[in-house]
């Protein structure tokens, strides 16, 4: 009974007039670079005051040039913004914001090795993510993007999250 | 809390309003996609209340749908002034909606519109509110808090495959907003010269870190309405509702079973022209528990307990028990398969008290009903053409099993234009009104007696459609059908007699139409909705019927209907709405054709403060709608309210 109006919440998204709208993956990619406005690296983390901040995507990219539009011309604080795309794992521990792809989910134990303990800001949308040592896992609640932090894990990091930004993810009392 | 949520979103309308992103496929006029490079200035509370517009590998959308569909959104509910359900279906012009008196809807698309139209499924929450005495809707108890409906589903055309028996002409699904979207406190009151008092509160709060729950309740209290001579037809009404709500989900990060739990209860009274007033009571409990196995594969079981009960003095009481159970799997089966099947199980107890005038024989009537379904479907093509077939299998006590398979095809010709066709077949199951009613005359003398042979109404329904979106500000719809319906309900009295009349399914039937929609801006903040639907029918009966009445006792329906809808935003947080609608003259009994007016002027005072006033049916100081024309055919009369709606 209840079963076409499953699909019908993913059929009938359109119907609503003047109702903000975005491709998911645009969304999820204006969220990372906010996310990196809420979230305190060590100083260690960078070369130097004014250097780069630097948002890596690691896997099959779901978002296309969405992510590059999004990040141009921004700053945060004092450092601009840089998109990388690594290939190898040894790579990893320049990023500091790191999206593992869903293409990486059979070597998440060993994505997850590689910047265990190192001042990385770790995302995903996928199951599992914070189990396996993530700090913000993105779900969709309906038809609206929401995210999970672990905050011991961001500890564990290095990382300060604000609680601004823990205020509004899911698993911590926020809306 | 929920005013800087409410500024977030306004925050996030204007400014994705004032976006012109790249246009991408099938945008209702009036909507926005948010550019990527614009998102970046949205705070990340507004990217919270942004719509993802692809959720999954299998994203379908309601254009591309292989249906008849349409939705009422809330926000169209809100600004078409209406006040309860029934008159919230006006919205979709291709219903037919009439309203017969104070406590009376007939309500049916592609035709046989009667008080008791028995081819539509009606659902509120997944909770089938159809009674089984005549497998139609007593509109007068199915209400909710307005605000509260996120939108109203309308599929036209068989839906018998997913949805089960009865689904024969169309199926409504009312869907509420979940607790987590109705947080904080609202407060509406409002009165008028018809609507004389109504007003309701609802409240919502978190549970724990996971769940979120709402509480409301609602009454009103509405004039009498008007007879032909413009004398009042004494039958006030009033009716008070309460009910909640509560959703959560398993806590944790991989949370993976999330639950509803709600109930609504109600009473209510109706006057009585000639006897004393109705009483009408009831409420429902309902549990829903689903599972995300992966992305494409879920788990869903939903129980509910629903009671009725309605006493018209001098007529007959019932009182109705309905337990119901449905589950459902969805799984990909193979690349470019989807499988959905199901199972449910339904069980009727039914009491009616009898009276002097009419009976239902037995007075108990105990019922079960089991089904089973399957469904797949196939992306072919690049996901251009996608081929939709199932049946469902229903074992019902009276009939045994009844088999309603369906196919469907939609071919996506382009992203912006879909084409699509169906074949499907569906039973109306035999209810208690067909085999159980008994009428009796003032002297005694039986007029119409049991007809345990009665049996399932049938259809087959051929469907055909086309939406096209030739620009981003207008979006055409049309949908084409040809129903053959077989065995369908005719009276049959005896031979030389006129009465007792028997019920059998002597009756055949053809019906087609057109039904036309179209949507447009014209300029930003401008919305039009024009609407059109054509119907035209064919009964004949079976050469060895002799129903006197040639089967117009089945339906009354107009040939034409005509809607026109528009929202204007002006400055100063101002709204102002029109509706004109046009009903064709019904054939039998005979009604007029009427053109009515609604008007809203709504204003946006601040965040939490909305103000409305409304005029109804403008255009003439009262108009009938269905009935016979005697002296005592009810009408709809002119009315003005005003509104208050506070937020906190």
């Amino acid at each position: 009974m209840a079963l076409l109006r499953k699909i019908l919440i993913l059929l009938l998204l359109m119907a609503a007039p003047l109702r903000a709208q975005a491709p998911e993956y645009d969304l999820k990619a204006a969220f990372l670079f906010n996310f990196a406005k809420f979230v305190e690296w060590p100083a260690s983390a960078f070369d130097g005051e004014r250097a780069p901040l630097s948002i890596c995507v690691y896997g099959e990219d779901p978002f296309g040039p969405t992510l590059d539009a999004v990040v141009q011309g921004e700053r945060v604080g004092e450092r601009s913004l840089l998109v990388q795309r690594p290939d190898s794992l040894d790579d990893l521990e320049e990023c500091h914001v790191l999206f593992v792809a869903r293409s990486q989910k059979d070597r998440l134990r060993d994505v997850m090795a590689e910047v265990e303990d190192k001042p990385v800001l770790t995302v995903a949308d996928m199951d599992g993510f914070l189990r396996a040592g993530g700090v913000i896992n993105f779900i969709l609640e309906g038809s609206k993007v929401r995210f999970l932090i672990d905050q011991e894990a961001a500890g564990r990091s290095g990382l300060q999250i604000s609680s601004k930004l823990m205020r509004l993810a899911v698993n911590t009392g926020g809306r | 809390m929920a005013r800087s949520w409410k500024r977030c979103i306004a925050g996030a309308l204007a400014l994705v309003s004032l976006l012109a992103g790249p246009a991408a496929a099938w945008q209702e006029p009036g909507e926005k996609l948010a550019a990527a490079a614009d998102l970046k200035k949205l705070s990340i509370e507004e990217l919270m209340e942004i719509d993802v517009t692809s959720v999954s590998r299998r994203a379908e959308r309601l254009n591309e749908a292989a249906a008849a569909i349409i939705v009422i959104t809330q926000e169209e509910i809100r600004r078409s002034g209406v006040t309860n359900l029934p008159e919230a279906l006006r919205l979709v012009n291709s219903l037919h909606v009439a309203r017969q008196n104070q406590r009376t809807w007939a309500v049916s698309a592609r035709g046989f519109n009667i008080p008791t139209a028995n081819k539509m499924l009606v659902l509120i929450d997944g909770r089938s509110v159809y009674t089984p005495l005549f497998s139609g809707v007593f509109w007068d108890v199915q209400d909710t808090l307005l605000e509260d409906v996120e939108r109203i589903e309308v599929i036209r055309g068989p839906g018998a495959t997913l949805w089960g028996a009865n689904a024969v002409n169309g199926i409504i699904n009312v869907i509420t907003r979940p607790a987590a979207d109705t947080q904080g406190g609202l407060v509406t009151a409002g009165a008028g010269n018809e609507e004389k008092g109504f007003g309701g509160v609802r409240y919502g709060g978190t549970l724990g870190e996971t769940g979120h729950y709402r509480a409301y309740g609602k009454y009103f209290n509405r004039d009498s309405m008007v007879l032909v001579n413009g004398s009042d037809a004494r039958d006030p009404m009033w009716m008070g509702q309460g009910g909640f709500r509560a959703d959560w989900k398993t806590a944790g990060p991989d949370g993976r079973d999330s639950f509803t739990f709600q109930g609504d209860a109600y009473t209510g009274r109706v006057g009585e022209p000639t006897r004393d007033d109705s009483n009408v009571d009831g409420g429902n409990l309902l549990g829903r528990w689903s599972r995300t196995l992966s992305e494409d594969s879920n788990l869903e079981l939903q129980v509910y307990w629903d009671r009725t009960h309605r006493y018209i003095p001098d007529s007959f009481e019932e009182h109705l028990d309905i337990m119901d159970l449905d589950f459902q799997h969805r799984l990909p089966v193979a690349e470019r398969h989807d499988l959905v099947w199901g199972f449910g199980y339904r069980h009727h107890a039914d009491r009616v008290e009898n009276s002097r005038t009419i009976a239902f024989l037995p007075a108990r009537e105990d019922f079960d009903l089991f089904s089973l379904f399957a469904q797949d479907e196939v992306s072919l093509l690049d996901d251009r053409l996608v081929l939709t077939a199932g049946t469902k299998l229903e074992h019902n006590d009276s009939t045994g099993l009844e088999v309603q398979p369906s196919v469907r095809a939609a071919w996506k010709a382009s992203d912006r234009r879909t084409l699509w066709a169906a074949v499907s077949r569906a039973v109306r199951t035999p209810t208690r009104i067909d085999e159980d009613f008994v009428a009796f005359l003032p002297n005694g003398e039986v007029l119409l007696q049991e007809s345990p042979a009665f049996e399932s109404e049938e259809v087959l329904a051929w469907e055909l459609g086309y939406r096209i979106q030739p620009h981003p500000e207008l979006l055409l719809d049309v949908a084409a059908f040809y129903n053959v319906y077989d065995s369908l309900r005719s009276q049959e009295p005896p031979a030389g007699r006129p009465f007792p009349i028997t019920l059998a399914n002597k009756l055949e039937a053809e019906t087609w139409g057109l039904e036309l929609r179209s949507n447009l801006q014209p300029v930003q903040g401008w919305r039009l909705q024009v609407a059109y639907a054509w119907l035209d029918k064919d009964l004949h009966l079976d050469p060895d019927s002799r129903d006197p009445t040639r089967g117009v006792a089945e339906g009354n329906d107009p040939e034409h209907r005509f809607l026109l809808r528009s929202s204007h935003d002006l400055p100063g947080g101002l709204e102002l709405d029109g509706w004109l609608r046009h009903v064709g003259e019904l054939p039998s009994p005979a009604v007029d054709s009427y053109t009515e007016l609604d008007l809203r002027l709504g204003w946006r005072a601040s965040d939490s403060l909305d103000l409305s006033l409304v005029g109804q049916n403008l255009l003439n100081e009262s108009h009938a709608e269905f009935g016979p024309a005697t002296a005592f055919r009810e009408e709809v009369e002119r009315s003005y309210y005003g509104k208050v709606t506070w937020r906190f």
